[in-house]
């Protein structure tokens, strides 16, 4: 009878840790992807952004992420400035995530624990970033879909990019009276004004 | 009979789970109206928002002008000096931090911060080295604008202090009392030694700047808000500090969608 509880519980687990674990293995697949095009020094910065970008793009929900931000903008837009401001958003988040893995790609990392959440259908798999004095910790939420993994959230020290964007794109779509259109405008400048920083 | 009815519920338990997994994979909403079902709350109380960004915008210029470069020099420092100072200022804070545990109701946590602050001080050599991290004593923060809010104290309005930075009400109140109540600055204020106060202060700030320069660098580079971004990241790390919860389970699941184009 043990031997059936102990099986039955095993059964139980397995299917759940190896979502996490099969989740791992892609995340640091494509964590190692940005890490080299930064340590990589024969290419330009502008080259190293591509690679960068095209991997975010790859492996992030931008376009999900990308309406949640929007907030109450979302509704009231044309198709034409949806697509504008996705494709400006995509651009900011790749700007957003390259920066940061910057100034960690000449630091060690190790993917320290990964679990499923069942209820949401997501994975939470935390990163410790480690530097001389200390580390940081960063939380990868991920989603599976059509048998692909998708970057939901980054969590850097309690905080969510995700939700810090909303918040933050609130507050400047408040200025434009809630117009995407308008928004966008602001949003290319400040891509523009990123990317200089970044290539720099 | 019983042992017949035990195998059919572990059974069935089996049958259940399996295809509770077989159909998670594909399982992802695409509501085009996300927004609409999200919990988030967008808006911060922050009736002072004009003079808010007003006092930002000064400590942005006193941070990039004196905080950032003293932290990078301070990075500099070979790695044993900054560990040192980093430990010395945190084993400062125990005595108050296990107050708070107390006050909170953390008898555990508060046993624990006396014996890292009675470890680290002896053995660790007036804690500049961690001597009880090796000894499974593990360093967790409390202060009084924690402890107001385990008592049912709100935030109160958003507040941005010169040179402090972000913080609310409550939180202002709370490191008003850490300042009154800290053994070391009545110490060194009844030694006639007030310098110090300070001087304590400034290494601190230094400290803590120095192991999130790359983070505010890339917030403060891609924000087309960098104020309101500013002001989200704080109230998402105090609710976490004040929560004591795991940072995945508290901050709330984005409801994103994933699409193909």
């Amino acid at each position: 009878m043990k031997f059936i509880q102990i099986l039955t519980i095993l059964l139980f687990l397995f299917p759940i840790s190896s979502k996490a674990n099969e989740a791992n293995s892609w995340l640091k697949k494509e964590i190692d992807k940005i890490i080299y095009a930064y340590q990589n020094d024969d290419l330009p910065n502008e080259n190293k952004f591509l690679m960068i970008e095209q991997t975010i793009n790859n492996n992030f929900a931008g376009t999900g992420i990308a309406k949640f931000v929007a907030g109450k903008s979302w509704n009231g837009s044309s198709k034409d400035i949806k697509l504008e401001y996705i494709k400006l958003f995509k651009r900011h988040l790749a700007l957003n995530i390259a920066s940061m893995m910057q100034g960690y790609s000449n630091q060690n990392y190790e993917l320290t624990n990964s679990s499923y959440d069942e209820k949401n259908k997501v994975t939470l798999i935390d990163m410790e970033v480690f530097s001389n004095t200390g580390s940081i910790q960063v939380t990868w939420r991920v989603k599976k879909s059509k048998e692909r993994f998708f970057v939901i959230d980054l969590l850097v020290a309690d905080i969510s990019l995700v939700v810090t964007k909303r918040s933050e794109f609130n507050s400047m779509l408040k200025t434009v009276d809630y117009d995407l259109e308008e928004f966008n405008k602001k949003l290319s400048s400040q891509n523009d004004s990123s990317y200089q920083k970044l290539i720099k | 009979m019983n042992k017949l009815k035990l195998l059919l519920i572990y059974f069935t338990i089996i049958f259940v789970s399996f295809n509770v997994h077989a159909g998670a994979s594909d399982d992802v909403k695409t509501n085009s109206e996300d927004f609409k079902t999200s919990i988030f709350e967008d808006e911060i109380y922050d009736p002072l928002e004009g003079i808010n960004r007003a006092v930002f915008r000064f400590n942005n210029v006193a941070d990039k002008m004196i905080l950032e470069p003293a932290a990078k020099g301070y990075k500099k420092l070979p790695t044993p000096i900054q560990s040192g100072i980093g430990n010395f200022i945190k084993n400062l804070k125990l005595p108050l931090v296990a107050v708070n545990q107390l006050l909170q109701g953390q008898g555990k946590n508060a046993a624990e911060s006396t014996g890292r602050f009675l470890v680290n001080s002896t053995i660790g050599i007036f804690g500049l080295i961690d001597v009880a991290d090796d000894l499974g004593l593990d360093q967790k923060e409390e202060d009084f604008g924690q402890t107001l809010a385990t008592w049912g104290v709100g935030d109160g309005f958003y507040v941005v202090l010169p040179l402090f930075g972000p913080s609310n009400l409550r939180d202002t109140s709370g490191m008003i009392m850490t300042m009154m109540t800290d053994p070391v600055n009545a110490y060194a204020a009844n030694q006639g030694e007030a310098w110090v106060i300070p001087l304590k202060t400034a290494a601190n700030a230094v400290d803590q700047r120095s192991k999130i320069i790359d983070e505010v660098n890339a917030l403060r580079d891609n924000s087309i808000d960098y104020y309101a971004a500013v002001r989200s990241s704080y109230y998402q790390n105090r609710k976490a500090a004040i929560m004591n919860t795991n940072d995945d389970i508290l901050t709330p699941l984005p409801l994103i969608s994933i699409e193909f184009e």
